[in-house]
This record gives structure tokens, C-alpha cells and sequence, in this order.
């Protein structure tokens, strides 16, 4: 990882030209080949970007990249009047996000607990196999087989994973009338309608209170 | 068509009857209100397929037709010089002409065909004093949940009967019930679950039409209120209502009496620094009832009101929006508070029992 503190001036050709006027910026050239330039201010978002694959080309005072051929070609040149701070870092193996864990610990803690998801529900297995993936749990109450799809939030894609995997747990023998359930943290309208309308359940859970490091809040009846 | 109204009067129509339509149906003309002219007269109506409203309109018509304006016509009327204002469209076009003094607006209208058929309201049904109404459902609608997951909260259970009306509203937090006496009802008890903006609306409906009394025809998939010539058809929720009556405890290990008006006034005072979810402490000792929030943000506030209080000190909290509301939907100059202990609800009534609020406390962090 590169990062040039500089005095630049960034033209980026392509789709449309835009001009950065000369100012101090940040610009971060990355080992896989994306260069970003940041003020200081924009939040997370650079003024100007180029993402990998690109040709990094540098001569005095000029960098260049670029990617694309022909009439599809785009190029982010900057040019550098004064460098206050140039330094490169070895930010060895890139380390996978760890999305704080939540789905995996809510599917857990669900798993853990299944009659949050209803009244006498019972656990068959997590991780339910089918040919396009594993559904999170397979549970099963009196009234037949409830394949749930945990998410953090709940949205439309998440309705659409379900019903693929509904479509295949429905053709294994005894198992034509596996209801399907949606559960997170919270749920998107337009997936709790579209949901709705497929005969999906879904159940918005606290990971806090499955856990017990929260009571769970005091209402006259459970809703 | 072709009409001539009062400027004041047309744009107080469509925004009282604009209010049904809808900005976020996938059908376009719903956003809309329609104007109907015939012989019999002017009925301006609009509706999002749940809830429709439907109210004369007071203007000469030089020619009779149906034609559609948008919701937004309401602000331009408002918003034109006082005098009379001319609407006019011809037939077949996707223009709307709005005058009135030296303004002219061409507006692009529906076909009255993209329109929606208007519910059915025939039937007769309960007549019900307009103050009884308003004041039975303005006691109740606020504890309705808004939360669509469970449709049947987001209703009030209304009950007709030949001696009584009765509301039901409640979120799982809170429950108001309000019951008022009636000298005309029903020989035969009705009930429904009406959407509480149904039911909001209805309220509005009243002032609109300056009407002293409201009929309630409740169906069974449908409820309309006929208040004066406004009409108001709804779409009824369908599902059990909670047993409400089960909920409400029948003793309470303490019963105290507050002066209502001081209560509210030491609630609006706490609430300025309560954020959501912040709960307010009610500290009972001694003789004494102490209010007090702690928020992160901004501080600290306490204040301490006499209450005829003895036994063992007790801590309770509540959520201050909802503890506020009920105090203020109560009647009367006393308030009655009835509370068992810090995980048990609380029940407040005023000077009578007809208005019951069952509010359950938020957990404290000792």
C-alpha cells in the first residue's frame, strides 16, 4: 500500500471528463492495482478512483492509470506539483471481513433456542443441504417442516434465496409441505410483503435477548 | 365538465378528501381526486383501495362530467386570490383547466376510467353523538400499534351496544380501553376492527362536515361513517382481537390518587430531556412520588409530587410518550394509578372507570 500525500491536480477521461483542481489530497495506490485520491473530507468515498485491472504508468511528476482499449478507454492522470508524504507499507495477506459475526451467531443462538421460532418447533440440522446451497436450519413443528433463512436484515433477495431452496427441499420425499421462514434483525418491508404473498413467514429476532444478555422487553401479551 | 366553486371552499374539499388518496400505489389515479358533477350535485371523492373519503362540493355546474385532479390541485386552489375559481375539462382530454382571478394552471389529469370504483355505502347503521364519538376514539387510537407485522394491532376493536360503545386499542405495551354510554345502540352487539387511521380520519370527518353526530355501518369485510354528508368507507381488519379483559389486573397492591393536571405538567417537563426509549423512574416513597430521567445526552432531571404512598419504596419505569398519553387521554381532575410491582403493568383511570389505560413498565438497571 502507497500513500502519497501531494499538491495534484487529477483529470479522469472516459465516460465523461471531470477535472480536480490543483489542491492537497491522498492518493492511495493499492497492490492489486486500484488507485483512489481522497480529500479530506467525502467520508469513505474517493474525489476520483480507478479499480484493478489497470495500467499504472509513473514519470516525474505524472501518474497515470488506465484501463480499457480503443473508444472504451478510460485514464485518471495526476499531476503532482509538490509531495509532502510518500510511504509504502507491506500490509501482508488480506484478512477475509468478519461481518461481526451476526448471521452466524443468530443462526446459532436460533438454533440453540428453536422455539423462538414458534411454539414447539424442534431442530433438525443447520446447514440443510440442497443442490444450489444449504438452507441455515431445517425445524420441524406439529405441523410439518420449516426450512429458515437467517440474515442480519431481512430484504427481497433474501425472499428469493428462500423460495429457490424451497422449490428444491419440496421435491425430497416427505417433505412437499415444508413451510419457509425468514429470520433477522429486522425485515425490510417490501420483503415482509413480497414474503408475505409467497406464504413466508418471517420473525424479527434480538441476538441479545436470544443470547440473555438482555431481558427481553415487558409487554402485557406476546405479540 | 365545467364548474364554478369558491375558491376557499374547493381547496378545503380536496385536502379533506385528498388524504384518502395515495402516493405510493402502484396505480397512478389513486394519487388523485375525483370530481363528480351531475344533477343531483358535486361529490368530490378519492381513496388508496383501504380507506376512501367522499364529500359534496358546493359549486354551480355549467356542465355536468367526471373528470380527475391531482392531490396537489388542493395547494394550488389555496394558494389563489379569494374569489371563484372555474374547473373545467373536456372530454377525452388529459388536461384539467384551473382559473380564478388572473391564474390559469393546465393540469394533467387521469381518465375518470383509471379511476377505482368507489365502495358501496348503502346500509344504515348505529347513530352515535358526535362528542361521544370523538371522545371515545381520541382516548384510544394513540395506543394502536403501527407496526404492519401484526395487522390486528394496528386496528381498534370498536363494539356496539344497545346501551354502550366501546374502544380497544393496543401495541402489547399499552392498552386503552374507553366504554361510553349510548341511548340508541344496537339490539344486537356489533363489533369490528377498525385501521386506527380509519378511525382518525373519521374524527376529522366530523369537524369537516360540522356534523353532530356520526352513523357507523359496520359489515363484515367493511365500515363506513356517514358524518353529516362526508363519508368515510374502510376496509375492516380481519383476525381475533386480544382478550383485552384477561389483561387487565383486578387488584393492585397500591392505588393512588394524583392530581392529573400537576402529573402532566411534571411529565412535560421530565419528557423535554427523555430521548426514546429513555424510561422515566417513578421513585414511590413516603407520601411521596418522585419522577425522575437520566439521559445521556443531556443530563438529568427530577421532581417529586405528594402521593398518598406507604410500604415498601418501589421503582418503577415507564416509557414517557406512552406514560404521558395516558395521563392525558384521562378524565377528570384526579388520576387513579393502580400498580403492583416494577415488572407488572400499571393501570391508570380517571375519575371513573369508563377510560382504563394498562400501560407495562420498562425494566430499570439498578
Amino acid at each position: 500500500m502507497r500513500l502519497i500525500v501531494a499538491r495534484c491536480e487529477v483529470v479522469y477521461r472516459g465516460r465523461v471528463t471531470s477535472l480536480l483542481p490543483m489542491a492537497q489530497r491522498l492518493i492511495m495506490m493499492k497492490a492489486d492495482g486500484s488507485i483512489m485520491v481522497h480529500s479530506d473530507a467525502g467520508g469513505y468515498k474517493p474525489q476520483n478512483w480507478m479499480t484493478p485491472p489497470s495500467r499504472i504508468q509513473e514519470s516525474d511528476g505524472l501518474i497515470v492509470a488506465a484501463k480499457g482499449t480503443g473508444n472504451a478507454v478510460e485514464t485518471v492522470e495526476i499531476r503532482i506539483e509538490e509531495v509532502v508524504s510518500d510511504t509504502e507499507h507491506d500490509l501482508g495477506e488480506a484478512a477475509r471481513l468478519e461481518k461481526d459475526g451476526v448471521e452466524r451467531d443468530l443462526q446459532e443462538a436460533i438454533a440453540a433456542a428453536a422455539d423462538v421460532l414458534g411454539e414447539g418447533m424442534t431442530l433438525l440440522r443447520r446447514e440443510y443441504p440442497t443442490p444450489i446451497g444449504p438452507v441455515d436450519i431445517v425445524c420441524r413443528d406439529d405441523e410439518g417442516w420449516v426450512a429458515v433463512e437467517v440474515k442480519r436484515v431481512v430484504t427481497i433477495d433474501a425472499v428469493e434465496q428462500l423460495t429457490r431452496y424451497l422449490t428444491y427441499i419440496r421435491e425430497q420425499p416427505g417433505m412437499s409441505g415444508c413451510r419457509g421462514m425468514l429470520v433477522g434483525q429486522s425485515v425490510k418491508p417490501q420483503a415482509r410483503t413480497l414474503a408475505s404473498s409467497r406464504d413466508i413467514d418471517t420473525l424479527v429476532v434480538d441476538l441479545a435477548e436470544l443470547r440473555g444478555l438482555k431481558a427481553p422487553e415487558l409487554r402485557l401479551f406476546s405479540p | 365538465m365545467r364548474l364554478v366553486c369558491q375558491k376557499d371552499h374547493l381547496a378545503g374539499r380536496l385536502a379533506a378528501v385528498g388524504r384518502a388518496a395515495s402516493t405510493k400505489s402502484t396505480v397512478p389515479a389513486l394519487a388523485n381526486v375525483l370530481i363528480e358533477a351531475d344533477e343531483n350535485g358535486v361529490v368530490v371523492a378519492a381513496t388508496d383501495m383501504e380507506l376512501s373519503l367522499r364529500a359534496p362540493l358546493e359549486a354551480r355546474v355549467e356542465q355536468p362530467g367526471t373528470v380527475v385532479v391531482p392531490k396537489l390541485a388542493a395547494d394550488i386552489v389555496r394558494s389563489m386570490v379569494p374569489g371563484e375559481v372555474t374547473l373545467e375539462h373536456n372530454e377525452g382530454e388529459g388536461v384539467v383547466s384551473l382559473t380564478g382571478g388572473s391564474s390559469s394552471f393546465a393540469l394533467n389529469s387521469h381518465q375518470p376510467g383509471e379511476f377505482p370504483a368507489l365502495p358501496a355505502e348503502d346500509g344504515s347503521g348505529v347513530v352515535l353523538p358526535a362528542d361521544v364519538f370523538l371522545s371515545t376514539a381520541d382516548r384510544v387510537v394513540r395506543a394502536a400499534s403501527r407496526d404492519d407485522t401484526r395487522p390486528v394491532l394496528t386496528g381498534v376493536l370498536v363494539r356496539l351496544e344497545q346501551d354502550s360503545v366501546t374502544m380497544v386499542a393496543t401495541d402489547s405495551y399499552r392498552l386503552a380501553v374507553r366504554q361510553a354510554p349510548l341511548t340508541s345502540g344496537p339490539s344486537q352487539p356489533q363489533q369490528a376492527i377498525v385501521p386506527a387511521r380509519a378511525l382518525a380520519e373519521a374524527q376529522r370527518a366530523i369537524a369537516l362536515a360540522g356534523a353532530d353526530q356520526i352513523e357507523v355501518v359496520l359489515s363484515q369485510t367493511s365500515g363506513t361513517f356517514r358524518a353529516g354528508d362526508v363519508v368515510l368507507t374502510t376496509r375492516l381488519i380481519d383476525g381475533q382481537f386480544i382478550d383485552y379483559r384477561q389483561l387487565i389486573p383486578e387488584q393492585f397492591t397500591h392505588d393512588l390518587q394524583l392530581d392529573r393536571g400537576e402529573l402532566l405538567a411534571v411529565l412535560g417537563r421530565i419528557a423535554v430531556i427523555a430521548q426514546r426509549n429513555t424510561p422515566v423512574r417513578m421513585a414511590l416513597t413516603e407520601g411521596q412520588m418522585t419522577l425522575s430521567v437520566v439521559s445521556e445526552q443531556f443530563g438529568e432531571g427530577h421532581e417529586s409530587i405528594p402521593v398518598a404512598f406507604s410500604g415498601e419504596d418501589m421503582e418503577i419505569g415507564f416509557n414517557v410518550e406512552f406514560l404521558r398519553a395516558g395521563v392525558e387521554s384521562a378524565e377528570g381532575d384526579t388520576l387513579r394509578l393502580g400498580v403492583i410491582s416494577p415488572l407488572r403493568p400499571g393501570l391508570l383511570r380517571g375519575d371513573d372507570d369508563t377510560f382504563r389505560y394498562l400501560l407495562m413498565p420498562i425494566r430499570l438497571n439498578t
